[in-house]
């Protein structure tokens, strides 16, 4: 039986009188990836610095691994990894010289730098001053460091934004290669289309609540509308769009007239995306 | 607690922390610093000893002091003026010669001269002149100690020599600069590059942090405390003993250190606010620079704690039960501080995850 990794119970954060997270409970199954979606300042960075235990919930309890996280902080982060949102590399030293100080730190024995470098596409780079890295190069050695101890739960706060497509799946390849590992991933993102992909759930949260949580299939079955969507050839000759709702009972007839009354150029499936979903939800944007 | 974390992370401040700014100026500053107030107050000035003369006669001892090559010698033409020079610190040392000294000495006799002495000027300065005058009246005698010189000390009698007062401020800034910079710009540095968040959510705590980095800062200090002893001859007859204050100094000042790198969010802000202070700790030794200055001045200051004991031990051969004092008083400094750092700690934290 999969247990859970993590347990937030009325998790609740305040910076001064702004309630940044507000009586939020949600539980990760272990082997897990939740995708937890949001705009800036929607309370995503502060939830993971709580669970990491960087910050002590104001009111809530948090479970870490069946560790409560405000009584012994140091237990839970010598089994996770974290990936920050901001680089904060060793940047004169080597790539090889910061993962080897972070695995001594966690007391790793045999660290093999070497492969985990491989394994983010930095071979032939390790001695290499970080400081002399692109950003993208930086981002993987971040993700990288957070595997040093080998961690039973990773957080990932926004780790591929602003990257170039290549870094960026670099990242989302070893993400899906530790979860078969069976290590559970907290990935922080507001990249839709990234925790579609790679999320077993998501969570959206909104000034500091979380409006939905499940996976991105019964969220879109939920929430979003199916439709089909045809270009016909009008009288003149020019394209003119058709939509037909559907799951709905009167689908089929529709799609028997469209067909059957007017010259379908193109016709295609829609769904909903996640971001339609959240704005339907919030009735904001995930990049507002 | 882990010592092995610790070691690893003291390793890591001596391997990558050895390359920054503030660790080499910490080295080479107090060194050049000693070199240049040795030269200035203790050999510039005063490389040749300055011998004056008042010649009431007209002895070949005059000529001789004029021209000799060992010393700067002048002429003066009345007791008066030479014995105003003295005061004034233009000579070394001044004699008077009766008018008939030469022909007194041709007879065997044991004449009487008048010697003044500059009560600042350096204990070898005299003892160069004193056995060049001996020498010159040996020759002009033909024999063997014909006169007893008496000499008359002018000026403060008790006046301590340069070399002896600029010491302590060497030392003050060979322990404080390594001890406090160090260690709080190393502290600042990563609070400002964010690596002290990366290190804060590995095993290491947060005290082990800190430890590191205050011990790069005791070792820093301690090690060119020592040298800076040793390399102006001031080790005195307890090295061990001097040694222990010189680390319990270290020790203060990194705590000192790692209390500012807590509490301040970035290098610019440091220096800003080290350039407020720093006269502070460097003001016991302008009590030893300026013995004008009321002593008890200078034990307001918490750094008089650290020097007075180096001060005590090197200079006056003081002991243990000398120092016990300061040495107890220093202690309670570092546990004040270390309470400090234990308050800060959590905010730092606290801070730091917001940042």
């Amino acid at each position: 039986m999969v247990g859970d990794a993590i347990v937030a119970e009325d998790l609740t954060y305040r910076y001064g009188q702004l309630l940044a997270v507000d009586h939020i409970s949600f539980k990760v199954a272990e082997g897990e990836i939740l995708g937890f979606l949001g705009p800036n300042g929607a309370g995503k960075s502060t939830t993971v610095k709580v669970l990491t235990g960087q910050l002590q919930p104001k009111e809530g309890k948090v479970t870490v691994l069946g560790i409560d996280v405000a009584h012994d902080p140091e237990k839970v982060q010598a089994q996770i990894g974290v990936c920050f949102e901001i680089t904060n590399l060793y940047e004169k030293m080597s790539a090889e010289e910061n993962l080897k100080l972070f695995a001594r730190l966690f007391g790793v024995p045999h660290f093999d730098a070497g492969a985990l470098l491989e394994r983010v596409g930095l071979e032939g780079r390790e001695h290499d001053r970080v400081e002399e890295y692109s950003k993208g190069m930086k981002q993987r050695l971040m993700v990288a460091r957070a595997l040093v101890n080998q961690p039973s739960i990773l957080f990932l706060d926004e780790p591929t934004d602003g990257l170039d497509p290549a870094s960026a799946d670099n990242i989302r390849k070893v993400i899906l290669e530790e979860r078969e590992r069976g290590a559970t991933v907290f990935l922080t993102t507001h990249d839709m289309m990234e925790a579609d992909k790679l999320s077993d759930r998501v969570g959206f949260i909104n000034q500091g609540k979380i409006v939905a949580l499940d996976t991105p299939h019964n969220l879109k079955q939920q929430y979003g509308k199916r439709a089909l969507r045809a270009q016909v050839a009008g009288p003149d000759g020019d394209l003119e769009s058709r939509e037909i709702i559907m799951d709905q009972p009167e689908t089929a007839g529709a799609v028997q007239e469209l067909f059957g009354r007017e010259k379908v150029v193109t016709i295609h499936s829609e769904e909903a995306s996640l971001e339609d979903i959240f704005i339907d939800i919030t009735g904001r944007g995930l990049t507002e | 607690m882990s010592l092995r974390r610790v070691g690893i992370l003291l390793g890591k401040e001596f391997r990558y922390g050895s390359k920054s700014f503030i660790f080499i100026i910490a080295i080479i500053m107090p060194l050049v610093l000693s070199l240049v107030l040795t030269l200035v107050f203790g050999n510039l000035f005063s490389e040749k000893p300055r011998l004056g003369v008042s010649d009431e006669g007209d002895s070949r001892i005059t000529n001789l002091i004029t021209e000799s090559d060992s010393m700067v010698g002048r002429e003066y033409d009345s007791p008066e003026k030479l014995r105003k020079a003295v005061e004034d610190g233009a000579l070394d040392m001044g004699i008077v010669l009766p008018s008939d000294f030469d022909s007194l000495l041709e007879q065997g006799q044991i004449p009487e001269i008048t010697a003044y002495v500059w009560g600042e000027s350096l204990a070898k300065q005299r003892i160069v002149l004193r056995a060049t005058i001996d020498n010159m009246i040996r020759d002009v005698a033909g024999q063997e100690v014909p006169v007893e010189i008496v000499t008359t000390t002018l000026g403060d009698d008790e006046s301590i020599p340069w070399d002896d007062r600029i010491l302590p401020i060497i030392v003050l800034m060979a322990i404080v600069f390594g001890g406090i910079m160090v260690p709080a710009t190393s502290l600042v540095d990563e609070k400002q590059k964010r690596t002290l968040s990366a290190l804060a959510i590995t095993p290491a705590s947060l005290a082990e942090i800190f430890l590191s980095k205050g011990l790069v800062g005791v070792v820093i200090s301690t090690f060119m405390g020592v040298l800076i002893l040793v390399l102006n001859q001031a080790f005195g007859a307890q090295p061990l003993l001097l040694v222990g204050m010189l680390a319990l100094g270290a020790v203060m000042a990194s705590a000192f250190g790692i209390m500012l790198g807590a509490f301040i969010k970035d290098i610019t802000s440091l220096f800003a606010i080290n350039k407020a202070i720093g006269i502070l700790y460097y003001a016991p030794a302008f009590v030893y620079l300026f013995p004008d200055i009321p002593q008890w001045v200078g034990r307001i200051f918490p750094t008089y704690y650290i020097v007075q004991p180096v001060v005590e031990i090197s200079q006056q051969g003081g002991t243990w039960s000398d120092v016990a004092p300061e040495a107890f008083i220093l202690i309670g400094l570092i546990l004040v501080v270390i309470g400090i750092i234990g308050a800060l700690a959590r905010r730092t934290a606290q801070r730091e995850a917001l940042a």
